[in-house]
């Protein structure tokens, strides 16, 4: 396996369907695969046209990978009960997300999240 | 009781109220509309008044991102939604593409889902640069929540998308007969019966595009659409396109999608595309995930 994901865990979904409502340049992403990103968040960026999650988490060798984790944009999630507040730096954050086919530290964020310990749970939204 | 010990009940007490009220206040801003969901068994209701779209309506984000969506860039059962393809063979339901309109289909690079979806940065999609989008694509994508004001010659269309709005004139002018094209085109409405809103437009920039997925069209584009306003709290939308240039036959884009009443204080959210802000998201995210460099 090209990437040690150390105390990133790696779970494949092959039973995910594509998901039809897929958002632009999704192609560059593993839609069958789900990693578990968990570290502390580096900075939280409240943006167009995806708001963005960087986090450095550690790998099996101690090194320390810094991820840039995308979600939607922001009404979208403002949909989902995220704000401007919802991370800060220095949270520690567990993160569910959908990886780049390129193995690069670069991700969709699509299910759990976990910060500071305490599970935040997302809305139901449109997309 | 202390002094002190009133003081900071009263202190705290006077926090939590304000609190409450920035609270309350807050909920009367960036409201966020009801989910597909909320609608799924609802039934049209209350009676359509007479000649009239004014209101803030909602699609709840129905149209998706794959393209048309009578007509979506898939392969039946919905397969192909991360690309692969340089035309659209084999999809669920296809165009009628000319030979010029299949030529100027494969320009296009689409980086929304779809059977030709590419790589975010290898896109020439408008709105991967955040230009503008101009009609219809601003009406088969990200068609969310919009406000239209009805005025005695124009029913206006105010999109958070983009900022974006459309003119339409409804004091009886005919479409202009050579028009200098511009991005959302030259639009022209009229009461086909009480409830019927028609909309013919003309005069779009050749080189905006119809959809998310690329589709192509000319300067002979001709949109025409329907708001059939079947109840208090429903449109109906349909969208029909007509381009002999590109395609052999007119088709439907857009099939009676229902368009949600929303309250009269509903605060739409905006949803601008920043151009320094794509950019570092391309320098962050879409560069990096790029999939072959040699691409580039």
């Amino acid at each position: 396996m090209a990437r040690k994901l150390g105390i990133v865990t790696l779970m494949v979904g092959f039973a995910f369907a594509v998901p039809l409502f897929a958002h632009h340049g999704a192609a560059s992403f593993d839609s069958g695969k789900t990693v578990t990103v968990k570290g502390t968040v580096t900075e939280y960026v409240w943006s167009n046209p995806h708001v963005l999650v960087k986090v450095d988490a550690k790998d099996d060798a101690g090194t320390v990978q810094h991820w840039v984790l995308e979600a939607w944009n922001p009404v979208t999630q403002a949909g989902r009960g995220w704000s401007k507040n919802t991370f800060k730096a220095g949270d520690e954050v567990s993160m569910d997300i959908t990886p780049a086919k390129n193995n690069q530290p670069v991700g969709e964020i699509r299910g759990r999240i976990e910060i500071n310990g305490k599970e935040f749970k997302q809305q139901n939204a449109n997309f | 009781m202390s002094k002190r010990l009133v003081a900071s009940i009263v202190a705290v007490m006077a926090a939590g109220i304000s609190a409450s009220l920035l609270h309350a206040q807050d909920e009367k801003w960036n409201n966020i509309p009801p989910t597909r969901a909320t609608y799924r068994d609802k039934k049209p209701d209350g009676v359509a008044p007479r000649r009239n779209l004014t209101g803030i309506w909602d699609t709840a984000q129905a149209l998706g991102t794959s393209g048309a969506p009578e007509h979506p860039a898939l392969l039946p059962g919905g397969r192909g939604s991360q690309g692969g393809q340089e035309d659209e063979a084999g999809i669920a339901k296809p165009l009628p593409y000319t030979p010029a309109g299949l030529a100027a289909l494969k320009k296009n690079k689409p980086s929304g889902p779809g059977v030709r979806q590419v790589d975010s940065v290898l896109t020439n999609d408008p709105a991967g640069k955040c230009d503008p989008l101009g009609f219809p694509y601003m009406f088969s994508w990200e068609f969310r929540t919009i406000n239209m004001v009805q005025t005695p010659k124009q029913m206006i269309m105010l999109s958070p998308f983009y900022g974006n709005y459309r003119v339409i004139w409804t004091d009886g002018r005919k479409p202009p007969a050579d028009p200098d094209p511009r991005y959302n085109g030259y639009s022209v409405g009229r009461w086909d019966d009480d409830y019927t809103f028609v909309v013919e437009t003309t005069g779009m920039l050749a080189k905006t595009w119809l959809d998310h997925a690329g589709r192509p069209h000319s300067d002979k584009l001709v949109v025409d659409e329907t708001f059939h306003r079947i109840s208090l709290d429903t449109i109906e939308y349909t969208q029909k396109i007509t381009d002999p240039v590109m395609y052999t036959e007119p088709w439907i884009a857009t099939n009676k999608l229902p368009m949600h009443l929303l309250p009269d204080d509903f605060d739409i959210p905006e949803l601008l595309c920043s151009p320094s802000e794509f950019a570092e998201y391309n320098n962050q995210v879409a560069t990096p995930v790029l999939r072959d460099s040699s691409k580039k």
